[in-house]
């Protein structure tokens, strides 16, 4: 007897097996982003990699270990591991950043070295790869694409891909073998390259590196406690629109350190996306929109009334100029 | 120094004078000679005058301006570099990075200039004009004089254009780099976790 299937039954049946497939691809991706997270935090790992961008190549040096603690003879320390990193800038000035467990030093040529109390460092690479990944599925979606060969390995593409059209998709080429980050490109929605860092090294040790042993023991530059200064200020002006998923991190009063100006400032973030505005006085009457794209990081600004209103982040162009346009004033802010 | 070499300096300004070998070892002494450079650039300035050519605002001498500015401009020796990073701390980097700071400010401004970013101005998309047009030779064959000074009267909108364009690219530029700072800035932990931070703390206090 011949088995009949009623065309919508086959429909069906279709549909949820393409279904099934792409959700286990989703599911696939997810994992090897998981894994990622994982390698990040736990393998000791000495790498380069390059950041191309604007027809530049900037060069870092990163290092990752962690140890296990000390024992003391006098004291019963936890035998809790120290995970130590050192992210480095080759080219141009000094710019080195030290971790050791939850302080992050930063040396830099503007500022007197100094620490922070965190666990990430903040650098080319969103720091939410080696956190935890789930925050991101809200606003973006995972898929797991196919095999590569990068840096000479068999690598595993990944593409973080945005729910709404208002930000950028993220591809990530993960090492097989250890789950490391091999090659990282920022993309908009319609495939253009924006920016993308390259990896031209990876080894991966039982031991931590030298350079790794010195920093566990070094005395790092002191702790500034920013908590006091980070309470939210309360502006005179606030952004109405902004894509879902867009919390606020903080908002306060301060001096740009380049040009002193004085500026009102609210910093946003989706999880893998930082977005500031501004907001000054401004000597002009009135500024079209004018922009720059460094890489992918867009930083545009307008002038209405004096007031010049600025948007910066990793963001399309058409998202910075809504967020620009949304944003209102309760009553004229204070003329400096 | 001669009076004919001044002679044919100025007949090679008004363009009196077919360029042939004699003339070209003139440039190269010009090039040479302080002197005598000084008088290709007079002869030009008063050329301008007797043409009404001089812009409104008469930049004399801009190259001696930019030589200077260079002069002026700090050299940026990257620190010591050093392979022990441990040593460099100890060190107490703060005193020896901070002088070099305000260097390094200097230089990435200029590096700013240099570089440039993608730049892309919403309502006014054209290029910038090449600052100097040089005329080429008239059809007829004679050669009018001509003043390599010639679009300067133009070319003064376009350094207020320029002025602009910098001062714009300054305001990215520190709009870019706070930014940075500020992620960096607030990616304090909320909340001091129970023990390893609190433990870190407490130890890195007593080795204060």
């Amino acid at each position: 007897m011949k088995l009949f299937i009623p065309f919508p039954l086959a429909f069906l049946i279709s549909l949820t097996v393409s279904f099934s497939v792409i959700s286990a691809d989703a599911e696939q991706a997810k994992l090897s982003l998981e894994r990622l997270s994982q390698s990040l935090r736990q393998l000791n790992f000495n790498t380069s990699f390059v950041v191309v961008k604007n027809n530049q190549a900037e060069p870092y040096h990163w290092f990752h270990g962690v140890v296990e603690k000390q024992v003391d003879e006098n004291a019963a320390i936890n035998e809790e591991p120290i995970e130590l990193e050192i992210l480095a800038l080759l080219n141009g000035p000094r710019r080195d950043t030290l971790r050791i467990n939850n302080t992050v030093s930063y040396i830099e040529p503007e500022y007197t070295p100094y620490s922070i109390n965190t666990e990430q460092i903040i650098g080319p690479i969103p720091t939410v790869f080696g956190r935890d990944i789930s925050v991101l599925e809200n606003n973006y979606h995972f898929v797991s694409v196919g095999k590569n060969r990068v840096l000479g390995r068999t690598a595993q593409l990944i593409r973080i891909v945005p729910k709404d059209a208002h930000r950028f998709g993220y591809w990530l080429w993960l090492d097989q073998q250890s789950g490391l980050l091999l090659k990282l490109a920022v993309i908009t929605r319609k495939g253009k390259l924006l920016e993308q860092i390259q990896f031209t090294h990876l080894e991966v040790t039982d031991t931590i590196s030298d350079n790794l042993k010195q920093l566990q023991v070094a005395e790092l530059p002191k702790i500034i406690d920013i908590s006091a200064k980070q309470k939210n200020a309360d502006l005179a002006w606030q952004v109405n629109w902004l894509p879902d998923g867009f919390e606020s991190i903080k908002s306060d009063r301060h001096r740009i350190n380049v040009n002193k100006q004085a500026v009102e400032f609210m910093l946003f973030n989706d999880g893998l996306v930082d977005v500031s505005v501004y907001v000054n006085p401004s000597k002009d009457k009135q500024r079209a929109i004018e922009f720059v794209n460094d890489g992918a990081t867009l930083v545009l600004n307008r002038v209405i009334n004096n007031v010049e209103i600025s948007v910066v982040g990793k963001i399309p162009l058409e998202t910075a100029k809504k967020i620009v346009s949304s944003v209102s004033f309760n009553r004229q802010p204070a003329t400096p | 120094m001669s009076e004919s070499k001044f002679e044919t300096i100025s007949s090679l300004v008004d363009n009196y004078r077919a360029v042939d070998q004699r003339s070209a070892e003139t440039i190269d002494n010009m090039l040479k000679d302080e002197h005598l450079s000084a008088a290709w650039q007079s002869y030009h300035l008063i050329g301008d005058v007797m043409r009404d050519e001089i812009p409104s605002a008469l930049q004399l001498d801009l190259s001696a301006q930019i030589i200077s500015a260079i002069a002026d401009e700090p050299t940026v020796l990257a620190p010591r570099v050093s392979e022990n990073i441990t040593s460099v701390i100890k060190a107490k980097v703060i005193q020896f990075i901070q002088p070099v700071g305000q260097l390094a400010i200097a230089a990435s401004a200029a590096g700013l200039m240099i570089i440039g970013v993608q730049q892309n101005v919403a309502d006014n998309n054209e290029i910038i004009m090449p600052t100097q047009i040089v005329q080429t030779k008239p059809l007829g064959g004679f050669a009018n004089p001509v003043s390599f000074n010639f679009s300067q009267n133009s070319k003064s909108k376009q350094q207020v254009a320029l002025e602009q364009r910098i001062d714009q690219q300054r305001r990215f530029q520190a709009l870019l780099s706070d930014h940075q700072q500020q992620i960096k800035l607030s990616a304090v932990k909320k909340r001091v976790d129970k023990k390893s931070g609190g433990a870190l703390k407490a130890e890195l206090e007593k080795t204060n």
